[in-house]
């Protein structure tokens, strides 16, 4: 294992220290606008758009944690593809689960 | 060439014969060490074990009419009582757990230095976050259990509004079949538990890291990798929190 001088070292720290500063923006962020749309948005602002917000501000999240915190980013292209193209099967799950549990909601009511 | 020497360092590690690049196979094409490499592979196989239970749980979810409002369930908080915080305790247990992983990241960081008080330093304050974590997530079950939830009732119910009711415990005594959905305690109950048993393990992980660190194996075997791979798991754990908080508590 590399060890590290002093100026990588000091780079390495900083960057974590703004991933973590980012995230807690983030999550203040949908815990206020969560709280925000309970409070005075629920008849003007159809429930719709909360999700959407709050996929993206938690893909965000993911994201840092993935990239800087398990330093992902950093590591070689082989790693990053073998464990990133098998996740599109999730993309595919969630897609035909979704549809299939309309279809129940649809045959229950 | 530098690389060449770290594979060696590798291999050395490993006991396995030093690299020959004429006949190939033994550089490995992930850049990354063994065990390092099963980690991540291990840590997508429990992706796709999580993301099952999320992705049946959002299925289920979709094929309700209606679902309470997690604004008006997880609104107690430990020594507030009567008094409704919503999303206020467990935005508290979110930055616990962000807060433990960035504490693992800097033991990484110090690992990579050699510095072992830095490490000890570090992954202490990552298992004492880990250990808060669980007990935070023990005063939230014992609080929605306190209430009447089970994994086979709900005290959650619509109102002629749709808004959400709850039942009293006295009424719940009287009404034996559950008014609300009865997949919203079971799968609360079912996925935070199966991430919390995850927590445990990961504390426990930390714990015989912090150990060994502390009697000097990893100083001795010149390098602290070991640091980065309970590190990795430490961090899916907090991954997998920020997919369990967007589902259940801002959904």
């Amino acid at each position: 294992m590399a060890h590290l001088d002093d100026a990588s070292y000091n780079s390495m720290v900083k960057a974590v220290w703004q991933a973590t500063a980012l995230m807690a923006i983030v999550t203040v962020f949908e815990v206020a606008f969560a709280l925000v749309h309970f409070w005075y948005l629920q008849d003007s602002l159809p429930k719709i758009y909360v999700h959407v917000v709050m996929i993206v501000a938690t893909l965000i999240k993911a994201f840092f944690i993935i990239a800087e915190f398990m330093h992902l980013k950093y590591e070689k292209r082989p790693l990053i593809m073998s464990l990133g193209l098998p996740l599109i099967f999730l993309v595919w799950a969630l897609i035909a689960l979704s549809v299939e549990g309309n279809y129940w909601l649809k045959i229950i009511h | 060439m530098a690389e060449l020497l770290e594979q060696q360092v590798v291999s050395e590690h490993l006991d396995l014969p030093a690299p020959n690049n004429k006949e190939g196979g033994e550089i490995s094409p992930t850049g990354a060490s063994y065990g390092k490499t099963m980690m991540w592979y291990f840590l997508l196989s429990d992706v796709f074990t999580f993301s099952g239970f999320l992705i049946a749980y959002g299925a289920l979810r979709i094929s309700h009419k209606w679902w309470p409002d997690p604004n008006m369930v997880f609104n107690g908080m430990p020594f507030l009582h009567g008094v409704e915080v919503p999303l206020g305790f467990v935005t508290i247990m979110t930055t616990i757990l962000i807060l433990s992983s960035v504490f693992v990241v800097r033991a990484v960081q110090e690992g990579h230095r050699m510095n072992k008080k830095g490490v000890a330093i570090w992954m202490s304050l990552g298992i004492l976050g880990g250990v808060a974590f669980l007990g935070c997530q023990a005063w939230e079950w014992s609080h929605l259990i306190h209430d009447g939830m089970t994994p086979f009732y709900n005290v959650y119910h619509a109102g002629p509004n749709g808004e959400t009711l709850k039942l009293t415990l006295a009424e719940k005594a009287n009404t034996p079949v559950s008014p609300g959905p009865v997949l919203f305690g079971g799968s609360f109950f079912g996925i935070t538990g199966f991430h919390g048993f995850h927590v445990f393990i990961g504390v426990i992980l930390n714990t015989i890291c912090l150990i060994q660190t502390l009697t000097g194996v990893y100083e001795r075997r010149g390098h602290y990798e070991m640091v980065e791979k309970f590190g990795l798991y430490w961090h899916f754990v907090d991954l997998v929190w920020v997919f369990v908080f967007l589902f259940f508590y801002l959904f």
